[in-house]
């Protein structure tokens, strides 16, 4: 009930501001007081809804001629506007309870009404659904027949005149309500703002004040046209908001980005990034391995080098005491030989040609076998103890031993040895000869990488103590000849990258896991690294941007060493799992490489013996 | 020959057919402003042609599905006309303060005399008929100008934000259960930029970035 007393008195409150922001409204003043009255005395009787009065336009036109309204009127409502301006930024919950107010006020009109029509308020109650429009004009209505009702009164009175202008003030207010308390007062505050949110729905309520002014001789039913576009107009610009549109939102949450967001490279982002890691550009790499050979009894050594794979497309792998060949052109596997039982193979390595093998052993013989023939065409003998790790350049093979020496030796005279590099202190596990045969990079247990000159064997060029574990893996750049990419092992995790020419560190990566060995891709700017624990993983490099393109979780142990085939399109692994995995990472034809087309154009010898794989 | 086509095209470009190309519009843009304003990682980005441009859209899986969502319901709804605004904000995830608005004002020319005169007299004369292929430069250079907007518009936090798409509809439109009521969310005091607009021959686009002024 409380509640129903306030809001009565808002909607008659509302009504005088409107009329009061109209021009000449002012007359409603004497309202108030027979609405006071009403209010106090029986609440019920107030928002009973009596039919209010109709103006017609004839009492409009009078109330337009009426001067003194119309001058005390633009006064009060060029204040009042200004306050409601503020106000109409109300929300649309608001809005929302404006039909009631604007019934209720109507009822007040009707009482305190001279004139009724029996009909105007059911209409306008019933039109209170359909949107601003129809209230407006109904407002408009009231309006004007108060003005015209109260013309004589305004006259009369200018003492009420005053008071109603003064409603602005708040602090004034309690002198028009007739001091019903300051309840009331406050109830009355109140419902001004709540009557110019409801009433007009924001900004309506200022503006028709203005439009009436100027069209005051006008009927009140034409007027709502201008209306609304004024209505419109700033509501478009102020609030954004009207009584016939609602504002939905999308409720469901977005997804959360997947990571964190550099726009800075966003906004730098060339269209078509070479080797970005971006999903819709990246190489797409097969990442199931081609065929997978069992590799039984291969040895669990980081330090040895027991598979490589031969220009004439062989795979040569040493199984503890026995070497195999797997030619992968016809899939037949041989038993090239078979050592004294007493030492084992420590390491293999193809000559250039790939007609010959040699076998380094844990005796530290190295013997050179002509594999067409399967015969051993000689035993050199020099180290006393195993050599883990060779490498041919041309007629010359290097071949590195655990005492850290590396000898190079002449194969094709008797008196075989040539040079021996002395810089390791350690095990020599990784050694790898610049394809022109001008440098030489050998890596030891002792975490020392030495680049050599061919033409001064006496010193190392450099020596490199970045690494902080044995340095097995070594690779040169196929289309840079003075970069070197050297892996460190578990404790050191890293690729550097030398420029072998300064000597200078160009790049570095830290992998995460042990670097068992690395290879350059003949034909992408890539370079794929095998790992050890803990990942057993294949990754492949952009160069130079040191983007992982793809990590493969190759082997379930760590892989102990790797090498490409001949058309570089094919990496061969062998881990502690004692399995050997062909993988086609460094595929000639991106993208659109089906099974199909790489089949069908079979041009190398890697396509051939894809072919053979398949069919086998 | 090709222009009468075009010509004869146009005369058939109904409002169902120009509602269904506002809703397109509004596709990409979402996935524009995502893209551009750094919402999503770039590499969740596909490039696909579109108006003569290269458009990214997102190719994750749960953005494809949340925007899918979106659009489905206001397919229906610019069909309908229900709709006069579209509004994409961004919204901080630390503090949730809206931190940048693209609005997408519709008008809707020739609609069939809705409440009394309220419309119609602002409503402005529809633009004279246009081939599809100036439609389709308007739009271009309306995609051009978002992206190129980053150039003025603050940095994001770059990852820190989410976004909300707004649709101002129609008193009685039908609204499914995942829409809900919800305030404009204006930025206060934020700084207007208006950009372009495209027009068919029933429709007419605005676009305004609304975004927060730099401390």
């Amino acid at each position: 009930m409380a509640t129903a007393l306030v809001s009565t008195p808002l909607k008659s409150h509302h009504g005088i501001f409107s009329t009061r922001t109209a021009g000449g409204r002012i007359p409603l003043t004497p309202s108030p007081r027979t609405r006071t009255t009403s209010l106090a005395t029986n609440v019920s009787n107030t928002s009973s809804p009596f039919t209010p009065p109709r103006q017609t336009t004839e009492s409009t036109r009078i109330v337009s001629q009426s001067a003194y309204g119309n001058v005390t009127s633009y006064l009060s409502r060029s204040t009042s506007r200004t306050a409601y301006r503020d106000s109409p930024k109300s929300n649309i919950a608001k809005a929302k309870k404006s039909p009631k107010h604007l019934e209720l006020g109507v009822s007040d009109w009707t009482l305190t009404g001279t004139e009724t029509t029996a009909s105007q308020t059911p209409s306008k109650s019933a039109s209170r659904r359909k949107g601003p429009l129809r209230t407006r004009s109904g407002k408009t209505t009231i309006r004007l027949e108060a003005g015209d009702r109260f013309i004589p009164n305004r006259n009369a009175s200018e003492g009420i005149v005053t008071a109603g202008s003064g409603k602005l003030d708040e602090s004034q207010r309690p002198k028009t309500s007739n001091g019903e308390g300051s309840t009331v007062l406050a109830n009355a505050v109140s419902a001004f703002d709540l009557g110019g949110l409801a009433a007009e729905d924001d900004a309506t309520a200022a503006l028709e004040g203005l439009n009436l002014e100027d069209s005051d001789d006008t009927s009140s039913y034409t007027k709502p046209a201008p209306d609304t576009l004024a209505y419109e107009s700033s509501l478009a610009t102020a609030c954004g908001v009207s009584l016939n549109t609602r504002i939905l939102s999308f409720k469901p949450a977005p997804p959360e980005s997947s990571k964190p967001i550099d726009l800075r490279s966003q906004y730098n982002r060339p269209l078509k990034p070479a080797n970005v890691a971006s999903a819709q550009f990246r190489r797409r790499v097969l990442t199931a391995p081609e065929r997978v050979l069992d590799a039984p009894g291969l040895v669990d050594d980081y330090y040895l080098n027991l598979l490589d794979w031969s220009s004439g497309n062989q795979v040569a792998i040493g199984l503890e005491r026995n070497v195999y060949v797997w030619s992968a052109e016809s899939g037949t596997v041989s038993c090239l030989l078979e050592t004294a039982a007493d030492t084992y193979v420590s390491s293999i390595k193809w000559s250039g040609d790939g007609a010959y093998v040699g076998v380094g052993l844990g005796s530290g013989e190295v013997q050179i076998w002509d594999v067409e023939e399967g015969t051993k065409l000689r035993s050199m003998h020099g180290h006393d103890t195993r050599v883990g790790v060779m490498g041919w350049n041309k007629h010359i093979l290097s071949t590195g031993a655990r005492s850290g020496l590396v000898y190079n030796h002449d194969v094709r005279v008797a008196q075989h040895k040539v040079a021996e590099l002395v810089s390791h202190t350690s095990e020599v596990c990784g050694l790898e000869w610049r394809a022109d045969g001008a440098q030489l990079a050998t890596g030891g247990n002792d975490n020392l990488v030495s680049i050599w000159d061919a033409r001064s064997l006496g010193a190392p060029k450099f020596q490199k103590t970045n690494h902080r574990a044995a340095v097995k893996a070594l690779s040169w750049c196929p289309w840079q000849p003075n970069l070197l990419a050297t892996g460190g092992g578990s404790y050191d995790r890293h690729i550097h990258f030398w420029n072998t020419t300064t000597g200078a560190r160009t790049n570095s990566i830290d992998t995460g896991s042990q670097v068992t060995s690395l290879r350059w891709s003949n034909h992408y700017k890539e370079i794929v690294s095998s790992s050890g624990f803990p990942d057993n993983s294949l990754s492949i490099w952009s160069y130079p941007t040191l983007v992982r393109n793809v990590e493969i979780p190759a082997h379930e142990t760590r892989v102990l060493h790797s090498c490409l085939s001949p058309d570089g399109q094919m990496l061969a692994t062998a881990a502690a799992d004692e399995s050997l995995k062909f993988w086609k990472i460094f595929e000639k034809k991106p993208g659109s490489a089906s099974a199909m087309s790489r089949e069908g154009a079979v041009t190398g010898k890697g396509g051939d013996m894809v072919k053979q794989m398949t069919i086998r | 020959m090709s222009a009468e086509k075009d010509r004869s095209k146009v005369h058939k470009l109904s409002l169902k057919g120009s509602s269904k190309l506002i809703a397109e519009f509004f596709e990409y843009s979402i996935n524009t402003i995502l893209f551009q304003r750094g919402v999503y990682p770039a590499e969740d980005f596909t490039a696909v042609k579109k108006y003569g441009l290269n458009m990214l859209v997102t190719s994750d899986d749960q953005v494809k599905a949340y925007i899918k969502k979106i659009m489905s319901q206001l397919n229906k709804w610019m069909t309908g006309g229900k709709i006069s605004k579209l509004v994409v904000v961004i919204t901080s995830k630390e503090t949730g303060e809206h931190v940048e608005r693209w609005q997408f004002d519709v008008q809707i020319f020739n609609r069939p005399s809705k409440k009394a005169a309220s419309k119609d007299i602002d409503t402005p004369e529809p633009p004279p008929e246009k081939t599809e292929k100036e439609i389709q430069l308007e739009i271009q250079s309306i995609f051009r100008q978002i992206t190129a907007s980053v150039t003025f518009l603050p940095q994001l936090d770059a990852g820190n934000c989410t976004f909300n798409v707004l649709v101002y509809a129609d008193a009685d439109s039908d609204v499914p259960m995942e829409w809900g009521d919800s305030d404009a969310k204006e930025i206060e005091n934020g700084e207007k930029v208006q950009l372009r607009s495209f027009s068919t021959s029933n429709h007419r686009v605005d676009t305004l970035v609304s975004y927060r002024l730099a401390d």
